[in-house]
C-alpha cells in the first residue's frame, strides 16, 4: 500500500505539488497523467523516494518513504528515469546486473539478470555497449534493471517507459508490467498516450498544475468535456476504448 | 572476476615488468653521456632504480586518479592534468617550498609539499567542479574549460611565486613544470605514494558496484541504493590526494592520467571493481616506458622532458576520444 498525504513540493517559490492525498494498493498498474508540466515526475520522483516533499509525507508499507534506508528501499522500489544516462560504457548485461546488485544476498542473480534480459526482448544484445543501443534498447534495458531490482511485491516507478518504444515492443513491456502487478507489485507509470492508458491501467491519477484533480478508473476520470478542455483535442470512446477522434 | 579481466591485468603487469626491465637496462654514461643498453654498474643501479619507483609510483597514482574522476563526474575526459587538479597541487607545493624551511631542516618537506599538495588539488576540483556546472548538471565541456581555465591561472601564479622566491629555493622550475622523473626520489613519499594507491585501489574495488551505478544518473544511482554524496566525498579525497602524490614525486605529467584508464576499459570493459586494479598498473606501465623511451630521445638540449613526452604521445589520443564522445553523445551532453 502507497499512502500519499497532504503531499506539497516546491521549487524555489514555485509550487510543484499542492497538497496531493491519495491511496493506492499493491497488485494494482496506476498511471498518473495531465498536461506538461503539472507534476508527473515531481510526484514520481518522490514516490520513488529520490525527493523528500517540502511538506506532507509518503508512506510504503505503512513506513515514511523518506526513513527507509537507501539499501532497503532500493531492494523494494525501482525508478525508471525519463532521461536515463546515455554515455554508459555498461554492457547490457552489466547494467540489468546493476539492479540485481541491490538484491546480492538472494544469491542466483545471474540466471534472474538473464531471465529479465529474454523477456525484454535484449537477449540478443546482452554483449552489446549501452551507449550503442537505440533508444527503445535503452529503454527496454532501463526497464529490465528496474524488474531486476525490486523484489516480487515491490513498487515501481517508471517515468514514461514507453515514449520510445514500438507498438510491438510497448505491448511486451506493458504485459511484463501488467504480470508484475499481477503478481502483486504496484507498477506506477507516468504516460501520455491515454487510449493506453484507458486499456491497461488499473487507476488513474490526472494532475494539473501540481494539483491532484482526478482519481479512479480510466473510464471515471477520461470524461470527453475534461480530456476537450485539458487537450483541446477529441477523444471518443467505443467498443474498443478510448481513441483520438477525427 | 572473469577470465578477460584477470588476463587484462596479467598483461599489464606484464607490460609494467618488461617496462621496469627495459629502464634499468636502458641509460647514460661515460663523460660524454652516451646511451648504454645493458646491466648497470653498482654506482648507477640504485639511480635507476630510484627512477623507476618514482615513474611506477606517479604513474599508478595518475592512473587511479583519473579512473576515479572520469567515474564520479561521468566524463571520459577528465583527468587530472586536465581539470588543473595538477596545476592546483603545484601550486600549492610551490607555496610551501617557499616556506617550509625550517620543516625541510628535519628532513620532512616532502611532508609538507605533500599535504598542501592535496590541498590544492582539492580546491581546485572543488572551484572546477562547481564553475562546470550548468542548469546544476555537470557539463563535460564546461568541465574542461573550467579546468583548462583553472590550470593556466595556477600555472601563471606558481611562476610567480617562484619568481619571487630566493634562487637558493626556487630549484629548478623550468625542469619541474615539464615534469621530472628524479633517479633519487625522496623514498618516504614513494611509499606513501604505494600505500595511498593500495588504499584507494581497495576502496574502490570494494564501491565497485556503486562506481559502475553512479555512471548512470544521480536519480539512477540512488535509486540503485547508492548514497552518492558519501561515494563522491570518499573518492574524490582520494583522487586527489592521488594526484598531489603524483606532483610532489614527479611534477605535473600530462595525460597519462587520461590515458591509463582508457587503456585499461579497452582491455577488459568498463567494470570499476577490476578497473581500480587494471588502471593503476596502465598508468605505472605507460610512465616506466615513456621514462625508458626518454632515454634515447635527445635534440641537443638533453633528454626529452617526460612531460613533453607524454604530451606528445597523450594529446591526440584525448582529440581522438574527445571527437568519439561528442559523436557518441550527439553533441556534449554526458
Amino acid at each position: 500500500m502507497l499512502t500519499i498525504r497532504e503531499v506539497s513540493h516546491f521549487f524555489g517559490r514555485r509550487p510543484a505539488l499542492r497538497r496531493i492525498s491519495c491511496e493506492v494498493s499493491s497488485g494494482q498498474m496506476v498511471a498518473l497523467v495531465g498536461r506538461n508540466g503539472g507534476g508527473k515526475t515531481t510526484l514520481l520522483r518522490a514516490v520513488a523516494g529520490l525527493t523528500r516533499p517540502s511538506e506532507g509525507r509518503i508512506e510504503w508499507r505503512g513506513i515514511e518513504m523518506a526513513r527507509i534506508s537507501a539499501r532497503v528501499r532500493a531492494r523494494q522500489v525501482a525508478y525508471v528515469a525519463q532521461n536515463p544516462g546515455l554515455s554508459i560504457d555498461l554492457s547490457v548485461r552489466e547494467m540489468v546486473s546493476l539492479g540485481a546488485a541491490t538484491r546480492r544476498r538472494e544469491g542466483g542473480l545471474d540466471g534472474l539478470v538473464q531471465k529479465v534480459i529474454e523477456e525484454i526482448g535484449l537477449g540478443a544484445l546482452h554483449d552489446r555497449p549501452y551507449h550503442e543501443l537505440s533508444a527503445g534498447e535503452r529503454q527496454r534495458c532501463v526497464v529490465a534493471r528496474a524488474l531486476a531490482q525490486h523484489e516480487a511485491r515491490g513498487l515501481l516507478a517508471l517515468d514514461e517507459p514507453l515514449s520510445n518504444l514500438d507498438p510491438g515492443e510497448t505491448m511486451r513491456v506493458v504485459g511484463i508490467l501488467k504480470a508484475r502487478a499481477r503478481d502483486g507489485a504496484l507498477v506506477v507509470l507516468a504516460m501520455h498516450d491515454l487510449p493506453l492508458v484507458d486499456k491497461v491501467a488499473d487507476q488513474v491519477l490526472w494532475l494539473e498544475g501540481g494539483e491532484l484533480v482526478a482519481n479512479g478508473t480510466p473510464a471515471s476520470v477520461f470524461t470527453p468535456e475534461r480530456l476537450a478542455q485539458t487537450f483541446h483535442c477529441d477523444f471518443v470512446r467505443g467498443p474498443q476504448g478510448l481513441s483520438l477522434g477525427r | 572476476m572473469n577470465g578477460r579481466r584477470a588476463l587484462a591485468i596479467a598483461g599489464l603487469a606484464a607490460l609494467l615488468l618488461v617496462g621496469c626491465a627495459a629502464r634499468l637496462l636502458v641509460g647514460h654514461a661515460g663523460p660524454d653521456g652516451a646511451l648504454t643498453f645493458g646491466l648497470p654498474s653498482e654506482t648507477i643501479a640504485p639511480l635507476r632504480v630510484g627512477a623507476i619507483a618514482s615513474a611506477a609510483a606517479a604513474g599508478m597514482c595518475l592512473g587511479l586518479s583519473g579512473l576515479l574522476l572520469q567515474a564520479l563526474l561521468r566524463n571520459p575526459l577528465a583527468a587530472p592534468f586536465i581539470l588543473g587538479l595538477s596545476a592546483g597541487a603545484g601550486l600549492a607545493t610551490t607555496i610551501a617550498a617557499w616556506f617550509s624551511g625550517a620543516i625541510a631542516a628535519i628532513g620532512l618537506a616532502w611532508l609538507a609539499n605533500s599535504l598542501a599538495g592535496t590541498v590544492g588539488a582539492l580546491a581546485v576540483l572543488a572551484i572546477v567542479a562547481a564553475l562546470g556546472r550548468r542548469s546544476g548538471v555537470l557539463d563535460p565541456l564546461t568541465l574542461i574549460l573550467a579546468g583548462t581555465v583553472i590550470s593556466t591561472i595556477c600555472g601563471a601564479l606558481t611562476l610567480l611565486v617562484q619568481s619571487l622566491m630566493p634562487p637558493s629555493t626556487r630549484g629548478d622550475s623550468w625542469t619541474w613544470f615539464m615534469g621530472q622523473v628524479p633517479e633519487i626520489p625522496d623514498w618516504p613519499l614513494v611509499w606513501v605514494a604505494v600505500a595511498l594507491v593500495a588504499l584507494c585501489a581497495v576502496v574502490a574495488t570494494r564501491l565497485g558496484d556503486e562506481l559502475d551505478a553512479a555512471s548512470t544518473t544521480d536519480d539512477e544511482a540512488t535509486s540503485l541504493g547508492v548514497s552518492l554524496g558519501r561515494l563522491r566525498i570518499v573518492l574524490f579525497t582520494g583522487a586527489g590526494a592521488l594526484a598531489a602524490a603524483s606532483v610532489a614525486l614527479c611534477g605535473p605529467i600530462a595525460f597519462v592520467g587520461f590515458v591509463a584508464p582508457h587503456l585499461a576499459r579497452g582491455l577488459m570493459g568498463s567494470r570499476h571493481g577490476a578497473l581500480a586494479v587494471a588502471s593503476p598498473l596502465a598508468g605505472a606501465a605507460i610512465l616506466v616506458w615513456a621514462d625508458a623511451l626518454r632515454q634515447g630521445i635527445d635534440f641537443g638540449a638533453g633528454r626529452l622532458p617526460i612531460g613533453v613526452l607524454t604530451a606528445l604521445l597523450g594529446g591526440p589520443v584525448f582529440l581522438s576520444i574527445m571527437r568519439r564522445s561528442r559523436v557518441r553523445t550527439g553533441g556534449w551532453s554526458c
